[in-house]
C-alpha cells in the first residue's frame, strides 16, 4: 500500500460508481419511456408466483431470523477487527498474534455456546 | 486489575457450565471467584504509580489506583452479598448459569467503570454494564411489566449514551485527547480559552452521566424500570450499578472536567435540587415499596452528587466512598426483605410488611435498621454519610442545597417510617410467621450488623483514602 | 470564483446537503420501512466523508456494518413490531411543544458553540494519513489494546443475551 494516499487516488473508483449508477438509471428510464404501456388491473396486481396476493406484506415474522441476523452482526464485526491485524501482520510479530488469538478464542468460546445451545438450529 | 480478569473469566465459565455440565458448581464457583478477586483486588493497594505501569501494554487505558481499588472492593463485597441474596431466585430460574453469565458480564463493566483512564474506556465499560442488565431487566419473559422494563431501559440507556458520545466527539475535537488526565491538564492550561463546543460537550456528558445514575430531570425511567425488573434485579441495579456509576462519574467530572468547574457546577447543582424535591415528594405518594425504593434512590442520587459538585479533588472521593457502601447495605437488607415478604404475600404494597414486628421479630428488626439507615437518623451508617456529605458541601457557595437537603431528607423520614410503623403498628389477618429460609435471615443479619458497625466507626472507611 | 473552490469542496457540501436532507426525512417520513432506507442514505453520505478524511478503511466498514447488516436489523425490528396502521397514538400539543423547545435550545446551543472551533484547526497540524487501515491498525493493537480485548467481552454479553431472550426456554 502506498504510505501517502489522498482520497484522490480514488477518483477512478468515484467515476466508476458514478458510470454504473448512471447506467442503471439511464436504462429504468429508457425502457420506460420506449416501450409501450398497457396498464390494466392485472398487469398492475403485486406478483406473487402466480397465486393471487391476499392481505399485506407486512405480517409480523418469527424471532428465529433476528437471532440469525442479530449473531450475524456480532461474528461480522469481529471478522472485521481482523482486517487492521492482517495488514500490519509482520510489524506486530509475535505479541499481535497473541493478541489477536486471544480475541478470537474469547468468541469462538461464544460461537461454541450458540452452537451448543442450539440457537441456530430451526424447530418449531 | 487481576480482579477485572477473574471476574470476566467467572462470566465465561458461567457462560460454558450448561454445556459442560457442571451447572450446580457454578454457584460456589462464583462466590470463591468474587472472595478471590476482593482479595487480589487489595494487593494491589498503594501501588506507586511514579514507578511505571505494572500492565505496560494497557498503558493509559485503566488504571487501579486507590480510589478505583476501593470502590472496586465495595462493588465485589456487594456483589458477594447480593449473590447470597439471589440464590433463592437463581434456584427458580430455567437458564440459571445465563442469568450468572450476564450478571458477571455486568460486572465486569462496572469495574471497568471504576478505573478507567480513557474515554474509550469509559464508554466501553457502560455499555458492557449496560447491554446484559437491558436483558436481565426483561428476563421475565412471561411478565409484560418485565417486557415494559427491559425495553424503556434499553430505549432510553441508548438515548443517553448517544448524548455521551456526542459529548465525547465534542471534547475529544477540543482537546485532540482521549486520556482523561491529559484532557483535565489541557483545560487547567487553556484557562477557559478552549473552544466553546468543549464545554458544550462536557455539559452534554453531564446530562449522560446524571441519566446513568438517574438523577432528575432524567430520571422518569427508573421507577418504572426498578419495578418491572425482577427483584433481585432492581436490587442489583440500584446497588452495584449505581455505585459503579457514581464512581465514573466521580473519575469524570473530579479528575477530568475538574478544572472546568464553573462550566458545569450551576447546571449540576439545579439537577441536584431539582432530584431532591421530586425524588422525596413523589416518593411520599407511592404505595408501593418497591417503587418507594426506587423514588428514594434518587434522592440518595442527589445527595452523592453534592460531593461531586463540592469538587474537592480527592478529598471528595471519601465520602462517595462512604455513601455507596453505606446506601448498598441498606438498599441490600431492604430489597432481601422485600423479596421474601412479597413472595409470601403476593404484592409489594406497605401493607405487605402489617405486623411483621409480631410475626418476624428479628426480621422486623433488621428492617427496621436499614430503613433508619436509608433515613439518615443517627447511630446508623447513613447517617454519617449524610454528615460527611454535608461537610464537604459546607466549605462551597452551594450552602442553599444543604438546607434544601435537610428539609427534603424529612419528607425522607416519613416514607421510611411508614415501613416501621405498618410493621409495629399495625395488625395483619394472619398472625403466622413469614416463612425466610435460614441464608436469607443470616444474609440480613449480617448486612444489618454491618449498617451499625460502619455508623461505629466511620472513620474506618473514610481514612482509607486519606 | 467557483472554480477556485477545491473538488473536495464541492463534494463535502453536496455530501452534507444529502445527509443531512435524509437524517431529516427519517425523522418526517410517515413509512418505518421509507425511514431506514432514507437512514441507509445517510450511512452513505457519512461513508463518503469518511474517504473525503482519507479514512478508506472506515468508510467500508461503515457501509458493510452499518447500511448492510445493522439496517437490515433494523429492518427485522420493523417487521417483528407489525406496524400495519397508523397505531402510534398522538402526543398532545404541550409534549410536542416542549420536545420543540428542548431540541431548538440543544441546536441553539450546540450551534453557537461552534464558535471559536476554526481557529483550532489552525492550531493542530493535521495528518492526513492517520485514517489509513496501516496506522489505524497500530494504534489499535498498541495503544488501544485493553478497550479491542475487553470489546470480545461486550460482544459475549450481546450474545448471551441475545440467545436468552430470542430463544425457547429449554426445560
Amino acid at each position: 500500500m502506498n504510505a501517502s494516499n489522498t482520497p484522490f487516488d480514488y477518483f477512478p473508483l468515484i467515476l466508476m460508481f458514478i458510470v454504473a449508477a448512471g447506467f442503471v438509471v439511464f436504462t429504468m428510464v429508457v425502457t420506460h419511456w420506449l416501450g409501450p404501456k398497457r396498464k390494466t388491473k392485472i398487469k398492475l396486481d403485486t406478483f406473487e408466483c402466480g397465486i393471487e396476493s391476499k392481505g399485506n406484506a407486512r405480517v409480523p415474522f418469527s424471532i428465529k431470523y433476528f437471532l440469525v441476523a442479530i449473531l450475524f452482526v456480532l461474528f461480522d464485526v469481529e471478522v472485521i477487527f481482523m482486517y487492521p491485524w492482517a495488514v500490519n501482520f509482520k510489524e506486530l510479530g509475535a505479541l499481535g498474534i497473541i493478541e489477536m488469538f486471544s480475541f478470537i478464542a474469547l468468541l469462538l468460546v461464544g460461537f461454541y455456546y450458540i452452537i451448543a445451545k442450539k440457537a441456530l438450529t430451526w424447530e418449531d | 486489575m487481576k480482579g477485572l480478569f477473574i471476574v470476566s473469566g467467572l462470566g465465561i465459565l458461567a457462560m460454558l457450565a450448561e454445556i459442560f455440565k457442571f451447572k450446580k458448581l457454578v454457584y460456589p464457583l462464583v462466590l470463591i471467584g468474587l472472595i478471590a478477586a476482593y482479595a487480589v483486588n487489595f494487593t494491589e493497594w498503594n501501588f506507586d504509580w511514579s514507578q511505571g505501569n505494572p500492565y505496560p501494554l494497557f498503558a493509559n487505558m485503566i488504571r487501579f489506583d486507590n480510589p478505583a481499588l476501593a470502590f472496586s472492593g465495595v462493588i465485589l463485597a456487594v456483589a458477594f452479598f447480593w449473590f447470597i441474596f439471589a440464590n433463592d431466585y437463581f434456584k427458580n430460574e430455567t437458564n440459571i448459569t445465563d442469568h450468572f453469565a450476564l450478571v458477571l458480564f455486568t460486572l465486569t463493566g462496572a469495574l471497568m467503570l471504576t478505573a478507567y483512564q480513557n474515554m474509550v474506556t469509559l464508554f466501553l465499560g457502560i455499555e458492557i454494564m449496560s447491554i446484559p442488565l437491558y436483558v436481565l431487566a426483561a428476563s421475565r419473559k412471561n411478565d409484560m411489566s418485565s417486557n415494559e422494563a427491559g425495553f424503556k431501559y434499553l430505549i432510553m440507556g441508548s438515548f443517553a449514551t448517544g448524548f455521551l458520545l456526542f459529548g465525547i466527539a465534542l471534547v475529544y475535537g477540543a482537546t485532540g485527547t482521549f486520556d482523561i488526565s491529559l484532557i483535565s491538564a489541557k483545560i487547567a492550561a487553556a484557562h477557559g480559552a478552549l473552544p466553546i463546543f468543549c464545554y458544550a460537550g462536557i455539559l452534554l456528558m453531564l446530562v449522560a452521566m446524571c441519566f446513568k445514575v438517574s438523577a432528575a430531570p432524567f430520571h422518569f425511567w427508573a421507577p418504572d424500570v426498578y419495578q418491572g425488573s425482577p427483584t433481585v434485579i432492581t436490587a442489583f441495579m440500584s446497588t452495584i450499578v449505581k455505585t459503579a456509576a457514581f464512581a465514573a462519574f466521580m473519575r469524570l467530572f473530579l479528575f477530568g472536567f475538574g478544572p472546568a468547574h464553573d462550566k458545569w457546577a450551576t447546571g449540576l447543582s439545579v439537577i441536584i435540587a431539582l432530584s431532591l424535591v421530586i425524588s422525596n415528594i413523589t416518593a411520599a405518594a407511592q404505595t408501593s415499596v418497591k417503587r418507594m425504593l426506587a423514588y428514594s434512590s434518587i434522592s440518595h442520587a442527589a445527595f452523592m452528587l453534592m460531593a461531586i459538585l463540592a469538587n474537592n479533588g480527592d478529598m471528595s472521593v471519601p465520602p462517595i466512598l462512604y455513601y455507596t457502601f453505606a446506601y448498598s447495605i441498606g438498599s441490600i437488607t431492604a430489597f432481601a426483605i422485600l423479596y421474601a415478604i412479597s413472595k409470601s404475600e403476593g404484592h409489594d404494597g406497605f401493607d405487605a410488611f402489617n405486623g411483621l414486628g409480631k410475626r418476624n421479630p428479628l426480621i422486623a428488626a433488621c428492617m427496621v435498621i436499614a430503613m433508619l439507615s436509608l433515613a439518615g437518623i443517627p447511630i446508623t451508617a447513613g447517617f454519617f454519610a449524610k454528615y460527611y456529605i454535608f461537610t464537604t458541601l459546607m466549605a462551597t457557595t452551594y450552602k442553599w442545597l444543604l438546607i434544601l437537603a435537610v428539609l427534603t431528607s424529612a419528607v425522607g423520614v416519613y416514607y421510611y417510617f411508614k415501613v416501621i410503623i405498618a410493621m409495629y403498628f399495625k395488625s395483619s389477618a394472619k398472625s403466622e410467621a413469614v416463612a425466610f429460609d435460614s441464608t436469607t435471615t443470616a444474609l440480613v443479619v449480617i448486612t444489618s450488623l454491618l449498617t451499625l458497625a460502619i455508623g461505629f466507626v466511620p472513620n474506618f472507611i473514610i481514612d482509607m483514602l486519606r | 470564483m467557483l472554480l477556485n473552490i477545491p473538488l473536495t469542496q464541492y463534494l463535502f457540501y453536496f455530501l452534507s446537503f444529502v445527509a443531512l436532507l435524509c437524517g431529516l426525512m427519517v425523522v418526517f417520513s410517515k413509512n418505518p420501512v421509507h425511514s431506514v432506507l432514507y437512514l441507509v442514505l445517510t450511512f452513505f453520505a457519512i461513508a463518503g466523508h469518511y474517504i473525503l478524511l482519507n479514512a478508506q478503511f472506515l468508510a467500508i466498514v461503515h457501509i458493510v456494518v452499518y447500511a448492510g447488516a445493522i439496517m437490515v436489523l433494523f429492518l427485522f425490528v420493523i417487521m417483528l413490531l407489525n406496524l400495519n396502521h397508523d397505531s402510534e397514538p398522538h402526543k398532545n400539543m404541550l409534549l410536542k411543544g416542549a420536545a420543540v423547545l428542548a431540541g431548538g435550545l440543544l441546536l441553539m446551543v450546540l450551534t453557537g458553540s461552534l464558535k471559536g472551533a476554526e481557529t483550532l484547526a489552525m492550531h493542530q497540524p493535521l495528518n492526513t494519513q492517520v485514517g489509513l487501515i496501516k496506522n489505524l491498525g497500530t494504534v489499535l493493537f498498541k495503544d488501544f489494546l485493553f478497550p479491542f480485548e475487553i470489546s470480545s467481552i461486550l460482544l459475549l454479553g450481546a450474545m448471551v443475551g441475545a440467545v436468552m431472550i430470542g430463544k425457547k426456554e429449554i426445560k
